[in-house]
């Protein structure tokens, strides 16, 4: 379509939808004082029903445990899809290096730089392991505390170089821990109908309120997506940075 | 200013809608559709806001005090990383485009055949 057909569509649709949205939105209730029924009964029954003190951790891995694994699924499938975009017809194959442009070359890293990273990089991916652990007691969880971690292995190749990078994140085992994380949550779900109960219904032991170990099968399915989010980070960041190296002639798709 | 929420809300999506229309260029088209998507989280938690109540964590707080909506909280959360790995396949679709066709305006691309 033409570039200035397609503004004066557009400008068509927004004179047709913008009546519609000014009324929806005149509509719409009192901005912080209209406490919804649902999330209220979930503050209320939560904290005795299930033992945990972050209502976000019950709301996402039980009550709407069932939504969570659908989320996961789509999770599962954008990293597959991209993944199998940019392997191509590459496929598993990795380079040791990082490409360079012609001109520019890539410089040493410097002590100070190398020294930070050495620093933070153990910091940081013990904070994301926090984040996950303490999901059903303070703020965090699996889906946090796996960005915090996948990202948090970008320090090791800022700080070192690609090649050290390369060989400690093996592709394999992320592939495995995503895969793993996404049957860990689903086996979740389907355990306790082996069992005699429902999809996801929380059977096990609820432990004590605000202790590390509580709050049942939350665990388990925290656990899950902790792991496939972690994987999944990684395995993005290592396929987007092999995009990087220089174009062998087999590797056209 | 009960009214801001909303308009802001309702600006992101607007402004990226409009980007998305105007593009010419695929990385900025998607940068523009991660605007429009962070519409919904400013909608969906200005809906579960409620003055003078804190977050919906009971391990300092006895349960009971009064807190924001914890499930559209839940929503918005699994949103933004579902959302970043959509944009990681859709960046990854643009290189291909680039790879294939040279060129990433979507105005130079005709149908395939």
């Amino acid at each position: 379509m033409k570039r200035r057909a397609r503004l004066v569509l557009a400008a068509v649709a927004t004179l047709a939808l913008v009546p519609g949205l000014g009324a929806a939105v005149a509509q719409l209730p009192r901005f912080g004082a209209h406490p919804l029924p649902y999330g209220e009964a979930i503050n209320r029954v939560a904290p005795v029903e299930r033992h945990v003190t972050n209502m976000v951790t019950a709301v996402n891995f039980d009550y709407r445990g069932l939504d969570t694994v659908g989320e996961e699924f789509m999770l599962l499938t954008a990293v597959t899809g991209a993944l199998v975009l940019l392997r191509g017809r590459r496929g598993e194959s990795v380079t040791d290096s990082a490409a360079e442009a012609p001109g520019r070359p890539i410089p040493q890293r410097s002590p100070a730089l190398r020294l930070l990273c050495r620093c933070f990089a153990p910091v940081l991916l013990l904070f994301g392991l926090y984040v996950v652990l303490h999901a059903q007691l303070t703020p965090g969880g699996g889906f946090q505390g796996g960005a915090i971690i996948g990202s948090g292995t970008l320090l090791i190749y800022l700080g070192e170089d690609y090649r050290i990078w390369r060989r400690h994140m093996r592709a394999h085992l992320f592939d495995a821990m995503e895969a793993v994380g996404a049957l860990l949550f689903l086996g979740a779900g389907i355990a306790p109908m082996i069992a005699g109960a429902s999809f996801l219904q929380n059977i096990l032991p609820l432990g004590r309120t605000g202790s590390l170990i509580s709050g049942g099968l939350i665990l388990i399915a925290n656990a899950g997506v902790a792991l496939a989010v972690t994987g999944g980070f990684v395995l993005l960041l290592l396929e987007f940075l092999e995009e990087t190296r220089a174009a062998e002639p087999e590797d056209e798709a | 200013m009960s009214l801001l929420p909303w308009t802001v809300a309702l600006w992101l999506f607007a402004i990226g809608l409009y980007g998305v229309i105007t593009s010419r260029h695929y990385v900025h088209l998607i940068g523009c559709l991660t605007v429009v998507q962070s519409s919904t989280y400013v909608l969906l938690l200005a809906v579960g806001y409620r003055w003078g109540a804190g977050a919906p964590i009971f391990f300092d707080h006895p349960p009971g005090t009064p807190a924001v909506d914890p499930v559209v909280q839940a929503l918005v959360l699994t949103d933004i990383v579902v959302g970043a790995t959509v944009t990681a396949l859709l960046l990854a679709l643009a290189l291909q485009v680039h790879k294939r066709r040279g060129t990433v305006d979507p105005d130079a691309l005709r149908p395939l055949r």
